[in-house]
């Protein structure tokens, strides 16, 4: 249950042509995340997102601004799911799922039990090669749980997938986040899929501004279909169509 | 890719088997073979110094049973196989090892290619008979001579090869790993070992034709044993068949090593790269309902 506090931040990158003008990549966001929380950030491209979650992984400085990422005072333990599940191709699922451990047995009876969560059990002396897309990116999500992090940051992690697999998927990463209630900061450009998932939407706008934030109170897990999951979709969809009038750069 | 129906002649017979074992790439192996032997005896024809297949043939024979080859001198195969052979592995591993940790060094780090890289490319310009020479020179007749020529040959084509794979590695498993936190050793043993695993090979081949190139000359200019040092007692005795036989052995011993092991020590590193295609293959035929 870890606390993301985000003060001020800002990131400007130098101008990607001499004699232009610096890219605001985030402007000035405020922000403080707690608890067990499911926290989408959602936004069109090029407004941030991913700058804000490298940020948070200490890959990328701020330009000005203080971000900290704390558990009880010390500093959190992260774990990763990037929009490609990244596996070594040369090692088992189960050598990839202990890559990223250093406690031996109790490693292996831990990756094991995420395995089977994520459906699959069967996987384990199995190359990446020979799983789908799909099943690559489960594991994906099994590895970045089974480090057991405070904090979780998923950077669209279902974006290269096609829609059916994309829906199973989520439906997974429910099961796997209701069992254990880490907190999730989920960066996605795809609001439906934030309305279903998360507890908290943060919506940027282009120039890295919070334009919105909402919270969502229903009970998980959400099913696509669900009327209210649905209803609400529709709404939040409307609010950032208004967005772009406004906001978008000429 | 559909073929059109031919029609065949009625009275064309299925080509034999003789005829198919020859078209067939082992068919071929043997034929090359066949030619190059009768080549090679047509050659003595002409040029009657040039020893013939049958003369080195029989040469080898004693040499390696250990018989006589007239008067007292015996056949000495295997105490100079094996003396050569230990010098070759030592220098080898010398050389390969310390090549797989600067070429690690320079693929990751832009201060050690700037400190080494032009180094290794000299190191690589510089032909095996230098060493052999130089290290004559330190060392005299001993067995660190050829073992060092060994060492120095190989080192630079392991070295380049493996920094051109370790550059080659993708950033986004760099990134995973940096990103959780997986300590160096982990991530040299599971991630760029096997990630350059290609280049390693392609580095390890060549080191051990430089580096088996470098030994017999090593051994021609200053041993009192091993295979080139026979190569070139038969040389100076004038006995030219021994000479060729002695090339042939050295041949024999490289193409064997790369077949034999290099090709299974390949196939056992690359089979997560078969087990993926052969899964595919078997996916698909279920698919299809083969």
């Amino acid at each position: 249950m870890a606390r993301v506090a985000i003060d001020r931040l800002s990131k400007t990158f130098p101008p990607p042509v001499k004699d232009g003008d610096p890219v605001v990549a985030i402007g000035d966001i405020s922000l403080e995340v707690e608890g067990n929380v499911f926290v989408s950030i959602v936004g069109p491209s090029g407004c941030g997102k991913s700058t804000l979650l490298n940020i948070l992984s200490g890959v990328e400085t701020p330009t000005s601004g203080k971000v900290s990422v704390t558990e009880g005072g010390r500093p959190a333990h992260l774990g990763y799911v990037f929009q490609d599940a990244r596996l070594l191709p040369w090692r088992t699922v189960m050598d990839n799922m202990l890559y990223v451990r250093d406690d031996g047995d109790v490693g292996a009876a831990n990756a094991s039990r995420y395995l089977d969560m994520v459906g699959l059990a069967h996987t384990h002396e199995m190359f990446p090669g020979q799983l789908s897309g799909g099943m690559q990116q489960r594991v994906g999500i099994a590895r970045a749980f089974s480090v057991e992090p405070d904090l979780l940051l998923m950077d669209e992690p279902f974006s290269h997938l096609d829609a059916i697999t994309a829906r199973s998927l989520r439906d997974h990463l429910q099961e796997l986040w209701s069992a254990t209630r880490k907190t999730v900061l989920f960066v996605t450009h795809d609001v439906v899929e934030a309305v279903q998932l998360s507890d908290r939407i943060i919506v940027l706008a282009p120039g890295g501004r919070i334009f919105d934030d909402i919270s969502i109170d229903l009970p998980h897990p959400r099913r696509a279909t669900d009327p209210k999951v649905a209803t609400l979709q529709a709404e939040i969809l409307g609010r950032f169509e208004e967005m772009h009038p406004a906001d978008a750069p000429a | 890719m559909t073929a059109a129906p031919v029609a065949l002649p009625e009275t064309s017979a299925p080509p034999g088997r003789f005829r198919r074992w020859l078209t067939s790439p082992v068919g071929a192996q043997v034929t090359a073979a066949v030619v190059f032997i009768g080549a090679w005896q047509l050659l003595t024809l002409i040029a009657p110094r040039v020893p013939g297949p049958n003369e080195v043939r029989q040469f080898l024979y004693i040499e390696i049973t250990g018989g006589s080859h007239g008067g007292i001198v015996r056949g000495q195969f295997f105490e100079h196989f094996a003396i050569t052979l230990q010098r070759f592995s030592l220098g080898l591993l010398i050389g390969f090892t310390s090549g797989l940790l600067v070429g690690v060094l320079i693929g990751l780090s832009g201060l050690a290619r700037a400190l080494l890289n032009d180094t290794v490319l000299v190191l690589l310009t510089m032909p095996a008979f230098v060493w052999a020479f130089l290290t004559t020179m330190w060392f005299g007749i001993t067995w660190q001579a050829p073992v060092l020529t060994v060492a120095f040959t190989t080192f630079p084509f392991v070295a380049i090869n493996v920094a051109q794979g370790v550059r080659a590695i993708t950033p986004e498993l760099k990134h995973m790993s940096t990103a959780f936190e997986v300590g160096r050793w982990k991530q040299f043993r599971h991630l760029i070992v096997p990630a350059v695993a290609g280049y390693i090979f392609a580095g390890l081949r060549f080191a051990i034709i430089v580096g088996w190139n470098g030994i017999l000359l090593s051994e021609w200019f200053s041993g009192q044993a091993g295979v080139g040092f026979r190569t070139r007692y038969w040389f100076d005795a004038n006995r030219y068949r021994g000479f060729v036989g002695w090339v042939i052995v050295f041949i024999v011993f490289i193409v064997l090593v790369d077949r034999v092991i290099l090709n299974r020590l390949q196939k056992r590193a690359f089979r997560w790269r078969d087990a993926s295609e052969a899964d595919f293959i078997e996916i698909e035929e279920r698919q299809v309902g083969l």
